[in-house]
């Protein structure tokens, strides 16, 4: 038989576990192969089960995530090296599940995927949680453990940094794009 | 180009965007996993990942290690209770405490080198017990190893002295992809280390018995096997 302490401990955790989750999913999703999702994902929710006194009670959600980060970290380690390049790749380069949208160019789109590939790991990461995650610079901080003006500045640079690079891959696909087809 | 053009840009290109939601019964099966497991409030003292960074989050990682390790472990080994008892090794799996026939090795030719195949058990909520030369002194296989390789679901080991339990030239351990994840993160096996590795059943052993080759560690497997 459960005690009541118990009890409320369940409440509480499906309470905030159906609430971050699918945004947990989402998260993983975007970095990592399904498989390795879905074992993070369990993992993620484990950890947030175990360590449920800790977790923020008005903003559950970056907390979360920087578990899932840490767990997604860990399962990368070792064994999974070499998978991760190609979770990588499949991140940036997703193969047949996005098409280009109405009106979307697809030599941009590309170009788009290869600046970000282009920055830091620590720049596009901030990208991706600014334009993916949709995180305020005070919810990324509590994700990656930093302060907020530090993320403040370093998303400003990230965001001019990608620019820049847009600009160096448009120009070049102007060029090549006479020449057919890209490499993607 | 504007800072709002760059995020539509980035949205557009968001890989989940065509994720369809989890079915309810895949949230209720997930849920329900995470809160089968104990509830564990030990102090998180186990391997960290990144000695660079020490954020609070990082140590949430190795407070996620060391539960892992926990589960990993096959022993149920309550504190106090196995020593001086004298009953048998408390491990989970039925018949462990047969050592014969326990070497799996198995010779493929001359010119090849042996091999002695091990496994890693499924994650289980076990608690550890501090490791001491008499625990260890229960492991059926013991070893000194250096990893050679590392494929997926296979570690492959170059064994640099038996300590008990086998005489192949390699010992490979493999096992699902969940134990096998669970297993690399409580032993930290990484290619070109060396290691030392007790099992028992055919499992390797978790519970900071295993683990990347140090001193303490070493002395430890000496007297626990009289080396």
């Amino acid at each position: 038989m459960r005690s009541v302490a118990e009890d409320a401990r369940r409440e509480r955790f499906e309470a905030v576990a159906r609430q971050v989750l699918e945004p947990l999913r989402r998260y993983l999703a975007r970095r990592t192969d399904p498989a390795t999702a879905d074992d993070v994902l369990a993992e993620t929710l484990l950890v947030c089960w175990r360590r449920l006194d800790e977790l923020p009670e008005d903003d559950p959600l970056p907390w979360s995530y920087g578990v899932a980060r840490n767990c997604l970290a860990n399962a990368q380690r070792g064994v999974r090296r070499q998978h991760r390049l190609a979770a990588r790749i499949a991140v940036v380069d997703p193969p047949s599940e996005s098409v280009p949208g109405p009106g979307e160019r697809e030599g941009r789109d590309l170009g788009l995927e290869r600046a970000l590939a282009a920055l830091r790991e620590e720049d596009a990461e901030l990208l991706r949680l600014w334009a993916w995650e949709q995180l305020t610079p005070a919810e990324m901080a509590a994700v990656l453990g930093v302060t907020p003006n530090a993320v403040s500045i370093r998303l400003h640079r990230a965001r001019e940094k990608l620019k820049e690079e847009l600009r160096k891959t448009g120009e070049a696909a102007g060029h090549e794009e006479t020449n057919g087809r890209r490499r993607t | 180009m504007t800072d709002d053009e760059l995020l539509d840009q980035l949205r557009t290109r968001d890989p989940a965007a065509s994720l369809p939601p989890a079915p309810p019964a895949q949230v209720d099966r997930l849920l329900e996993d995470a809160m089968s497991h104990d509830v564990e409030t030990r102090p998180a003292t186990g391997p960290e990942g990144d000695p660079r960074r020490r954020t609070p989050l990082t140590w949430l990682v190795a407070a996620a290690a060391v539960l892992v390790i926990a589960g990993v472990g096959a022993f149920a080994l309550v504190g106090g209770d196995l020593f001086g008892g004298d009953e048998e090794p408390t491990a989970t799996s039925p018949g462990t405490s047969q050592t014969t026939g326990q070497t799996t090795g198995q010779t493929t030719g001359a010119t090849e080198p042996t091999v002695l195949e091990l496994s890693a058990q499924p994650p289980t909520t076990a608690k550890c017990a501090v490791v001491s030369a008499q625990l260890l002194g229960l492991q059926e296989t013991a070893f000194d190893g250096t990893v050679t390789s590392m494929t997926d679901g296979v570690v492959t080991l170059e064994v640099g002295q038996w300590y008990r339990g086998g005489d192949t030239d390699l010992v490979t351990v493999q096992a699902p992809p969940a134990e096998m994840t669970a297993l690399i993160q409580a032993v930290q096996f990484e290619h070109g280390q060396r290691y030392l590795v007790a099992a028992n059943d055919g499992f390797v052993t978790a519970c900071a018995m295993s683990g990347p080759w140090s001193e303490e560690l070493a002395a430890l497997y000496a007297e626990a096997f009289g080396a």
